[in-house]
Formats: C-alpha cells, sequence, structure tokens
C-alpha cells in the first residue's frame, strides 16, 4: 500500500515539471516587454532596467528562469508579480473562494447526477431517462456561458431569488448559483456514466447471482448495481476539479466572483507572467493532488486494484 | 420409494425472447420431472435452450425473455404465472442456483463470506455474528479449506475451483430443496472439476437436496445423473434413466451425441495401418522437398526437435524494483516424427500454450533450442530464411471468435498468406483460395462472407484453411477444437485427421483435453507446472500410465468408466465436413 | 436400478416434431454481411441516428450555400437598425450594430463548423498515431508517448487556449478568417490530444493480444504490416465514437473562447462572437432574441454531432453504453 503511494507520488514529479515547462514556455514566447509595460510610455534608464531585469531573473536563458521559479515553487514562493504584489497574497486573497466554488460544482454534480443517473439507468428507455437524456444532451450543446447569462437573468434579476452577482461577499447563498452553472457540464457528463454504468451493471452476471439468493430488488440494487457503477464516476470526478477551476475563468467573469480564474485572465491579458505562471502551476498541483486522491479512493472502493 | 409428489414438474413449457416486437422461440413444449433428493441432468450444445429452462425455473430469464406456455410446477404451484414477490421468496430458500461462470458471478466488490452471508440474511435465516459463524461453516461444507480467513478475502483472490466453492456454499446456504447448477464446473480443469462435482455429490445426498445439472457433457450427466433429458434446438428429444440412454440411445440426436463424446471410451479416428501409410508418404514428400534443397541424404525423421527448452516470465513482485522470476516452462524436450501428431496435454498453467509458441517462433526461449529438418531455428539469421521456416510451419489457434480478423472476409484471411510470400498471380491465387476452401469443406461461395456471418466451427475451418494455404508440413494446433460444441468438435477432427492422411502434415497438438487425445495424437507428452511429467505413445499412456498424474487426469474424464452399449462410434457422423 | 419414478418413463420424441439437421451448415443463400453492414442495419433503426443525420444534411447546405435561405449580407449593418425587430427578408431582426441576426447566423457557421471539424481530425490523427505506436511497441516509445500525455493532460484545457491564444493575439490581432481558425484549431489540438492518445492505446492493448495478430506473425507479416493491417483497422470504433461527440465540444469551447476575447478576430463572422456580442442585451435584459438565434444554431449543431456519436456507438457495440 505505501510503496503504491510512494510510487503515484513519485509519478506525479514529471507531470509537475513538465506542465510547469509548457506554461513557462508558452508565457515566455510572448512578445512584447514586460518591463515597458510595467512603466507605461514613460523611458526607462538602463540602470532601473537591468535592477528589475536581475530581480525576474529577465537577464538569464529561458532555462534557468524556470529552474529558479521552481526552486522558490518548491517552498510555494511565488515571487512578485511586474506590478510590485506578492502573488502569494494574490493567490491567499482569490483560492479560497475558487476552491469553494468549485467544491459546491462538484458536490452538485456528484448527489445529482448519480441520482438522476442512476433512476435513468434503472428505467432504461422509459419516459424519465428519456428525459434526462434529452436535458444532458442541451446541458452539454449549449455554451455554458449562455446559461450563465439566461440563469442570471431570470434567478437573480427577474425573479431575484438569488443576488445576480458575487463581489466580494462569497457567502454560501451568493455562491448557489454560479456554483450550479459551473457543474452543468460534468453533471450531464456524471448522469451519463453513471447512467451507461447502471443500465450495465443490471445485466451482469453476478447480480442475478444475487437474485437468485432471494435478496429483494432494493437490496440487489444497492449493494450489487450502485456500488460497482461508481467506479466510472469516481474515476470522472477525479480530472473534474481541475477542470472545474479552470472553467471559473468564465463563470467567475459572468458572476462578478473574486477568484482565481478571474486573476488568471486578468494576468494573461496584461501580461503578468509571474502570476500566470503561478496560478496555473497551483491549478495543476490541485489537479495532481485530486488525481491521486481519486486513485487511493478508487483502491479503497475496487478491491482488485493492486498495489504494485 | 414412498414420496411420489415430484418436487418440480415442467409440462410443456414454451419460452421465448421478444426480438424486433416479434416472439423468438428458445425452448418449445418441454416437460420435465425432478422428485425430492434426486439428480436429473439436462444436456445439450449451446443453443439448444438447456440454460433458458434453468433460468425459467427460477425465474430468472435475462432480457427479453418470458414464458408463453405451459406451466412449471413447484411442490405443486405454478411459478411461472406466480407473482413476483412469490417467486423472490422461492429463491435461495427453496430453489439455489449455482451458476454457470466462477469469473463473473462474485461481485467483485465485496469479501467472499459477506455475498453468503447475503443470502442467509435474504432468507431470515441468520444474521450478524451467527451469520458470520454459518459462513464459515458453510465455506468448510464446500470443501474450502482455511475457511475463517478466506471468508475476509475478495474473489479475485480466489483461484476459479474456489471461486465455485464459493458459489456451491451460496446456493445452499438456504438449505433449498432444489440446486439447479448451471454448467457448474465447465470453466474449471478437469482434475478440479471432478472433486467439486464429487464434493457436490456427496453434499447434496446428505442434505438430500435435489440436483437440477445443466451441461454439455454427455458423459459427466451420464455420470452424475439418475434421469437425463436431451435437448436439441429447444425441444427435449430423449428423456429416461441415465444409464439406458447413454448405452441405448433411440432418438437419432441422442445416438449422435453418444457416438462423438470425445469422453466415451473412444479410439483413435483411423486404424494402425493407415497410420502406416500416412507417416509413409509423409516421409516421401520430405524426401522430395529435400531433393529439390539440392541436399543430400535423407531428412531426419524427426520434423522438430525441441531440447531442454526453458522460458522465465519476470513478474512485478511483492516489494519495490524486485521482480520474480516465473518459470513457465521447465527443461521440456520432446520430437514430432514426421506424419504422426504429438500432442501436449495440460491444465491451465501447465505451460504447453507457451512451448506452443516457442516453438512457432512467437515467443523467444530463456534457454534451449528448438530444431526445425535438422536446423537450429535460433541459427537462422536472414529475413527470406525466417519467412522460409514460417512456410513450412503454420498455427491453428483456439478461440474460433478471435483467430480471424473481423474485418478481412474469408478470401482476405486465407489469401493473406499468399499475399506476404508473393505467391502467384492474383488468379492463381484466388484459384488456390477456392481449393483450399475446398479440402476443410467450405463452398467457395464462402469466400465473400466474414467471420462474423460464420460459426465456431466454420471459422476454425477457414484458420485450418489459412494455415494450410501456405502449404506446411507441420500445423500447430494450440487448443484448437477446445471452444467447439461436441459434434462440431468431432468433424473438425475428422477434419484434421483427414488433412494428415492426404497431405502427410504432422501436428503438435496442444490441449487440456485428455479424452481428444486418444482421437488424434500418436504420442502424448504430459505437462504439469512447466515440466514434462510423462511421455509416451498414446496407447501406453491410456492403457498404463506411468504417473499419479497422469492417472488422475485420466480419472477425471468425466464418463470415461461408463460401459458403453452397441454404438458404432462415427457411424452416422459426416466423414467429412458438411452434408446438406 | 432405481425404480422409475412418475413422470420419468423413458420417452422420444417423434423425429418428425424434432428433424434432425446437419451439423454446422452454412447458410449459402443469406447474402455476405460484413460487420460493418451489419452496424450500418443497426444504425438505420436507431430514429436519433436519422434525426442526426437530417440536421448534418441541412447543416451540410447551410455551409455551402448560406445564401440559399436568406438574401441579406451579414457585413452590411446599419446602426439605424439597431435591435429592430424581424420584418420581411430579415426574420430574427436586427443586432446591436444593426447587422442582421439570421444572415449573420447562417453565414457564421462556417467558421464555427471549420473549427470544430478540423480540432477533430487533428486530435484524432495525433492520437491514432500516438496512441497506436505506444500501445503496439510499448516499452520505450509507450512511455515517452504516456508520460507527456500526462503533463498535456494535467493543464486544465481552457487556461492553456487562453495563455497560447493570447501569444497569437499578441503576435497579430486580426489574423484574418483563416489565420484565425487555425490559431484555434492548432491550441486546441496542442491540448486535448491525450484523450484520443490514451483511448486508442488501451483499443490496441487489447486487440494486439487476440490470436488473429498471431496468426498474421506466423504468416510472416512484418510487425509495422501488422499494425498497420490489423491492430490499428480494428482498435478504431471507439476512437470514431469519441471524436465525433468530441467535435462537439470543441465546437462550444471555440464559442466559450470567443467570449472570452480570445476566439476568432471580431471580423470574422462566427457563432461565438455573435453570441458574445450579444451578452450586454441579455445581461440588462434587453434583448435574448439576439443571443438566441446564433446560440440555438450552435446548440442544434452540437447536438446533432452527439447524437451522431451515441448512434454510432450503440451500432458498433449493441451491448456497451460508455459515456
Amino acid at each position: 500500500m505505501w510503496w503504491y503511494v510512494a510510487k503515484r507520488l513519485l509519478q506525479t514529479i514529471p507531470v509537475l515539471l513538465g506542465a510547469t515547462f509548457i506554461i513557462y514556455a508558452l508565457v515566455f514566447l510572448r512578445p512584447g516587454d514586460p518591463i515597458v509595460g510595467l512603466f507605461g510610455d514613460k523611458p526607462v534608464n538602463a540602470a532601473t532596467r537591468a535592477a528589475i531585469e536581475a530581480q525576474y531573473n529577465l537577464d538569464q536563458p529561458f532555462i534557468v528562469q524556470w529552474l529558479l521559479f521552481l526552486k522558490d515553487a518548491i517552498v510555494f514562493d511565488f515571487g512578485q508579480s511586474y506590478s510590485g504584489r506578492s502573488v502569494n497574497d494574490l493567490l491567499a486573497a482569490t483560492f479560497p473562494t475558487t476552491i469553494k466554488l468549485a467544491l459546491m460544482a462538484l458536490v452538485l454534480e456528484l448527489v445529482l447526477g448519480v441520482l438522476a443517473g442512476t433512476l435513468a439507468g434503472l428505467r432504461k428507455g422509459k419516459l424519465f431517462d428519456s428525459t434526462m437524456l434529452v436535458v444532458s444532451l442541451v446541458v452539454i450543446a449549449v455554451p455554458i456561458f449562455v446559461f450563465g447569462f439566461v440563469m442570471q437573468l431570470f434567478f437573480g434579476v427577474k425573479w431575484d431569488l438569488v443576488p445576480p452577482t458575487v463581489g466580494a461577499n462569497d457567502s454560501f447563498k451568493n455562491l448557489l448559483l454560479p456554483a450550479t452553472v459551473l457543474g452543468l457540464i460534468s453533471f450531464a457528463y456524471v448522469l451519463r456514466l453513471t447512467r451507461s454504468a447502471v443500465a450495465e451493471n443490471l445485466l451482469a452476471d453476478h447480480v442475478r447471482t444475487a437474485r437468485a439468493k432471494g435478496m429483494s430488488e432494493g437490496t440487489v440494487v444497492r449493494r450489487h448495481v450502485l456500488r460497482n457503477s461508481l467506479i466510472p464516476v469516481i474515476t470522472y470526478l477525479g480530472t473534474d476539479l481541475g477542470a472545474l477551476m479552470a472553467g471559473a475563468v468564465v463563470t467567475e467573469g459572468i458572476f462578478n466572483v473574486n477568484g482565481v480564474g478571474g486573476l488568471a485572465y486578468d494576468a494573461i491579458r496584461t501580461g503578468e507572467s509571474p502570476t500566470v505562471v503561478s496560478v496555473v502551476t497551483v491549478m495543476v498541483l490541485v489537479y495532481v493532488v485530486t488525481s491521486l486522491l481519486v486513485d487511493l479512493l478508487y483502491a479503497v472502493l475496487d478491491p482488485r486494484i493492486r498495489y504494485a | 420409494m414412498s414420496e411420489r409428489q415430484p418436487l418440480l414438474e415442467v409440462r410443456d413449457l414454451d419460452v421465448a425472447f421478444r426480438v424486433n416486437k416479434q416472439d423468438v422461440p428458445a425452448v418449445r413444449g418441454a416437460n420435465l420431472t425432478v422428485h425430492p433428493g434426486q439428480t436429473v441432468a439436462i444436456v445439450g450444445e449451446s443453443g439448444s435452450g438447456k440454460s433458458t429452462m434453468a433460468h425459467a425455473i427460477i425465474g430468472l430469464l435475462p432480457g427479453t425473455g418470458h414464458v408463453t406456455g405451459g406451466e412449471i410446477l413447484f411442490e405443486g404451484k405454478d411459478i411461472a404465472t406466480a407473482r413476483k414477490k412469490d417467486i423472490v421468496a422461492l429463491r435461495g430458500a427453496s430453489i439455489g442456483l449455482v451458476p454457470q461462470d466462477p469469473m463473473s458471478n462474485l461481485n467483485p466488490m465485496w469479501r467472499v463470506g459477506s455475498q453468503i452471508k447475503e443470502s442467509l440474511k435474504a432468507n431470515g435465516i441468520a444474521s450478524g455474528k451467527v451469520a458470520d459463524r454459518r459462513v464459515v461453516e458453510l465455506l468448510e461444507e464446500a470443501g474450502l479449506p482455511e475457511a475463517q480467513r478466506r471468508a475476509r478475502q475478495f474473489p479475485h483472490e480466489f483461484s476459479g475451483g474456489m471461486r465455485q466453492r464459493a458459489l456451491i456454499a451460496m446456493g445452499l446456504a438456504a438449505r433449498p430443496k432444489l440446486l439447479i447448477a448451471d454448467e457448474p464446473t465447465s470453466a474449471l480443469d478437469v482434475t478440479v472439476q471432478k472433486q467439486i462435482l464429487d464434493h457436490l455429490d456427496t453434499l447434496t445426498d446428505e442434505l438430500g437436496v435435489a440436483v437440477l445439472l445443466i451441461t454439455h457433457d454427455l458423459g459427466l450427466a451420464a455420470e452424475r445423473a439418475d434421469h437425463l433429458v436431451v435437448m436439441y434446438k429447444g425441444r427435449i428429444v430423449e428423456s429416461g434413466p441415465a444409464l439406458e440412454i447413454l448405452q441405448d440411445p433411440h432418438h437419432p440426436y441422442t445416438q449422435r451425441l453418444v457416438a462423438s463424446a470425445p469422453s466415451l471410451a473412444s479410439q483413435r479416428l483411423s486404424s494402425l495401418e493407415h497410420r502406416a501409410e500416412v507417416r509413409e508418404q509423409a516421409q516421401r514428400s520430405a524426401v522430395q522437398v529435400a531433393a529439390v534443397g539440392d541436399e543430400a541424404g535423407a531428412p531426419p525423421d524427426d520434423v522438430i526437435t525441441v531440447q531442454n527448452l526453458s522460458k522465465v516470465f519476470r513478474l512485478p513482485g511483492s516489494s519495490p524494483f524486485r521482480k520474480t522470476d516465473f518459470l513457465a516452462v521447465d527443461d521440456v524436450s520432446f520430437s514430432l516424427r514426421r506424419g504422426t501428431t504429438t500432442a501436449i496435454v495440460g491444465e491451465s498453467g501447465s505451460g504447453k500454450s507457451t512451448v506452443a509458441r516457442m516453438v512457432l517462433g512467437l515467443l523467444e526461449p530463456t534457454s534451449g533450442t528448438v530444431t526445425f529438418d535438422g536446423v537450429d531455428v535460433s541459427d537462422i539469421g536472414s529475413r527470406a530464411d525466417k519467412l522460409a521456416l514460417r512456410r513450412r510451419m503454420q498455427p491453428v489457434f483456439q478461440n474460433p471468435y478471435a483467430s480471424l480478423d473481423p474485418m478481412y472476409s474469408v478470401y482476405r484471411s486465407i489469401e493473406e498468406p499468399l499475399r506476404t510470400h508473393d505467391i502467384g498471380s492474383s488468379k492463381e491465387r484466388e484459384a488456390r483460395v477456392r481449393d483450399l476452401l475446398e479440402k476443410v469443406s467450405l463452398p467457395a461461395s464462402v469466400m465473400r462472407r466474414f467471420p462474423n456471418e460464420l460459426s465456431g466451427g466454420q471459422r476454425q475451418r477457414v484458420a485450418i484453411a489459412r494455415a494450410l494455404a501456405l502449404e506446411p508440413e507441420v500445423v500447430i494446433c494450440d487448443e484448437a477444437v477446445s471452444a467447439l460444441d461436441v459434434l462440431v468438435q468431432a468433424q473438425i477432427l475428422t477434419l484434421l485427421n483427414d488433412l494428415q492422411a492426404e497431405l502427410g502434415l504432422s501436428y503438435l497438438f496442444i490441449t487440456h483435453d485428455l479424452a481428444v487425445v486418444r482421437q488424434i495424437a500418436d504420442d502424448v507428452l504430459v505437462m504439469q507446472n512447466g515440466k514434462v511429467v510423462e511421455a509416451a505413445p498414446v496407447e501406453t499412456v491410456f492403457e498404463s500410465p506411468r504417473e499419479d498424474y497422469t492417472r488422475a487426469l485420466l480419472d477425471a474424464i468425466p464418463g470415461g468408466s461408463i460401459p458403453l452399449g452397441v454404438v458404432e462410434a462415427g457411424d452416422d457422423l459426416p466423414r467429412r465436413g458438411l452434408d446438406d | 436400478m432405481r425404480d422409475l419414478m412418475p413422470g420419468q418413463q423413458r420417452w422420444v420424441a417423434a423425429l418428425a416434431e424434432t428433424p434432425l439437421k446437419a451439423v454446422d451448415v452454412l447458410d449459402t443463400e443469406a447474402p455476405p454481411e460484413s460487420q460493418w453492414k451489419e452496424a450500418w442495419k443497426r444504425l438505420r433503426r436507431n430514429p436519433l441516428f436519422w434525426m442526426s443525420s437530417v440536421l448534418l444534411a441541412l447543416l451540410a447546405v447551410v455551409l455551402a450555400v448560406p445564401g440559399l435561405f436568406t438574401d441579406a449580407d451579414p457585413t452590411f449593418c446599419q446602426l439605424s437598425d439597431s435591435l429592430a425587430n424581424g420584418r420581411a427578408g430579415h426574420p430574427f431582426g436586427f443586432d446591436k450594430q444593426g447587422c442582421d441576426v439570421w444572415s449573420r447566423t447562417l453565414y457564421g457557421a462556417r467558421a464555427s463548423v471549420l473549427v470544430g471539424v478540423l480540432t477533430t481530425l487533428l486530435v484524432a490523427t495525433i492520437g491514432i498515431v500516438t496512441g497506436a505506436i505506444a500501445g503496439f511497441y510499448g516499452t520505450f516509445p509507450d512511455s515517452i508517448v504516456s508520460r507527456l500525455g500526462d503533463i498535456f493532460f494535467a493543464i486544465p484545457l481552457l487556461l492553456a487556449a487562453i495563455v497560447t491564444l493570447s501569444i497569437f493575439n499578441n503576435l497579430n490581432p486580426d489574423r484574418g478568417f483563416w489565420g484565425g481558425c487555425l490559431a484555434i484549431v492548432f491550441t486546441l489540438a496542442l491540448f486535448a490530444w491525450p484523450q484520443i492518445t490514451r483511448q486508442m492505446r488501451a483499443s490496441v492493448l487489447q486487440v494486439k493480444n487476440l490470436e488473429f495478430v498471431d496468426a498474421a506473425k506466423a504468416i510472416g507479416a512484418s510487425p509495422r504490416v501488422n499494425l498497420l493491417r490489423h491492430v490499428v483497422p480494428n482498435s478504431l470504433a471507439p476512437v470514431i465514437v469519441t471524436s465525433m461527440i468530441s467535435l462537439g465540444v470543441f465546437i462550444t469551447t471555440e464559442a466559450t473562447l470567443s467570449f472570452l476575447g480570445l476566439g476568432l478576430p471580431s471580423s470574422v463572422v462566427s457563432w461565438g462572437n455573435d453570441i458574445s456580442a450579444a451578452q450586454n442585451l441579455v445581461r440588462s435584459g434587453q434583448d435574448l432574441s439576439v443571443m438566441f438565434v446564433p446560440a440555438s444554431a450552435l446548440a442544434i449543431t452540437v447536438l446533432a454531432f452527439i447524437l451522431l456519436g451515441d448512434a454510432v456507438r450503440d451500432a458498433l457495440d449493441p451491448k456497451a453504453g460508455k459515456s
């Protein structure tokens, strides 16, 4: 077991290195002089320029810049943005909100998706199943920001059930609408996954054997169909938290949430490379950690997984 | 017998599946009676409706299956029309099931013990700690050693035989009056099969449980059951006392079945005299080949010689960075005489298929040599020479559903070897494919068809035609008939035998089934755990086996000891191929 | 021998009722049918397939000759028409700039669908090649491909696309129609290939252990021939299905990027641009229909591709139902 965990941890190292390298490379490729941007139209004297270049390691070759970034990132020190603010502070101000938002979305999609998916799978071909199928398809087909605007307009503005924008107050009630919108697509995927897994497992040999034991249909479904069907859903969720945090770029924009998505978006537009690289690194880290957790959970759920 | 009220009575049962809004019958007008404590067997090939009948009785017909007529009386009450609640109450407590495939019938997510406990709980027999203790007793009763520890394990930690024992414990947990055993051992090795069936026999005798045994194996059915029911294409063709049917079958189908069953004291398909001719012919053609190849002297008598062949697989070990060596084949030596058949027999894990793959050059041996016609195969360097060797040695594999590329038409499949070796123009190749199809008794019109349209036996014929396309001297059959129904199996064996006589082929025949060996082999190699335990001519192995293991294998052949009546083996079987 | 029990007397069915058939006969009458033909037969019976086919056929006509459905010029805009209601020749009215909504939606299909189709083709090509190599050859090539896939998979697609596209934007903000489309295609493909690679690899791993591959080896077919003729064709089915579904997803992703201001250049008529241009109208509750028309067109197109993918999957593998 411990060897399995250690091995999985070791596997995450090249992923983290590679992902930061790619982002670093992309940011580096971005044309334009950050120092010029920093001072606006004012001329920059050579000495100041040299000092700033040294501060951000801009005088170093690309690979060295990346390695220096890594050296600090290992102890979670992401340095300063070009505008002189601590990136750690920026992250601390925005990250908790986004995590809260993403987790709410995750719980919503998981609970509703599994519930609806199970019922649809059990009633395959019936009205409820067809309805759910149409709902999931529409959710996948319509761009998420369209849903965002429409739901904001109706729930927030016209019916005034929840505040249309969040602003500085990231309370549960305020985040409910953006979390719903954020989790919508994943909800559709969870529903589809659960539905087909349940329908497939219902036909499994061991389910027939369970029925032959004289167990009631409810018990058979609960003990032998549901648990087995959760495996693909769990696998999906492993990659989903990372995707949700990235998706927050859109949702946070619509609902004016002060989160990491907005931070990343602004940083990309203004060429704040240190911030961009840091945000993406943290997101990759979240992805890596959740998929590790999910792998462990998976091993608990499915005894067949070998810790070797 | 005092009790005359039957436990189960099936009357004029019709079962159908709904396909495209139409009822397609699967069982028609079936009658069956089981008395308390009795063992009744339903025998039939795949698709005969025997499993459908079993599932109808326990009310678990899959998918769109439903009873369309007749009645199923359990202790006098009709359960075909009973309410769902009443059937659920019957299941487990009155009718138990031991399903077919031990691999898929246990839920991989739950401990074995808890899955047996479910049966106790569902039928209100025991719960909590009492039930846990009972589970261990049940597993012990089913013949599982260390039951206490095993109950806490998961199915994947069990071998096939152990799983089957767990399923038996499960089926008997609520002490049903009737146990439906649906091919309970067909996925297991013969020796394990025998142990488990023996155990099941004793157990059901002690408990007075009636058993409805579903099987494809006539020998096994006759050995285990009092009463026999033979099914064919959804209908019962014959029923009666087991021995009587076996020794004096009336219906032509039963006669055919008895004649083809390999387990029932079978003999070599062709006579000894005939065999000598085959060998001579093979020798002659080999001399011709040698003469063309401009080599002096007669070729060696042994076309393939294997010396001290070993294969070690490196498997990931329990601790990091360490691999454990697994010796799959351990110092195997044998030779294949020209024009004869050498069979390698063994149970799963014996290394027999690994040997075949190494001889075929699909797998690199760890040590030892394979010599083909006097030349060490590993010395052959050039691609041209390697191709030349491939031409002289071809395989036929086990699984008829995987041995042909589903995207290739029959024509392309058989033509592929010719094309690969650049033989003939496209016209000549087509003529050759026609010729090959005729050799395996398939109509030429089959050329344009695809594997998905063919039955298992027909696919194996195509695979044989493909193997013969390059006019090889040696054909390696890796379980080539194991997946086929008995009648089809008998046909293919006859075909292989005839082809050997006609073309002077030498066969290396890999199989788990000793009964088949007797029909086809000249020499036998018995393997166990990677080692050869006995190597001898086929008569010696069957008449006076030296080793205990060989004897155990022979004893385990179901029905092997049943004396047969007047049936002439192979009498009404088509000698070759397909009559109309 | 035991006594005969009631109901268990010797019984033999009449031969007339149970005629004996020859063993293993081949039906020579039936027309030959490959598995593709069988799949096609199943597909034909599926109403969802026909629904998506009709929609896609309609879409193809719109792509080829958008002028068939409207006389209005999508780029002819008059501020005097701003947000005007529909009138003859302009069924869905005008947007804020006074451009004809219906005409822009028809002409906008080209860019959106082109991005979806090209991205899918590129992703499928990369995925199939790398997945087949990784799965078939194993060892070193497999490690390289799989680790690279892990790395690209770990970076969130949307964020990576924003970063990459902002580079393109900085280099040359107005890239024109083709420049704009290709920039998005390459960006999405760069980060979306691992999914297909993983699927193809798994599929190849399964197929390469089947016996017909061994049989081809025994004939003397080289590994390359074996891979191309036997393994790859038999591994493609799941990848084809996923590609059809992801085609729709790429179209919505393009729209999302446009919403973020990083999609196609604003000079290009596209659904994404029109939908995001209408966002303020919706936000203020001023006018829903300006967004509704292009958004519906996009949703229906995506739906058609997903439905087609679902139907094809059901036809290829009637038992499975993975999402």
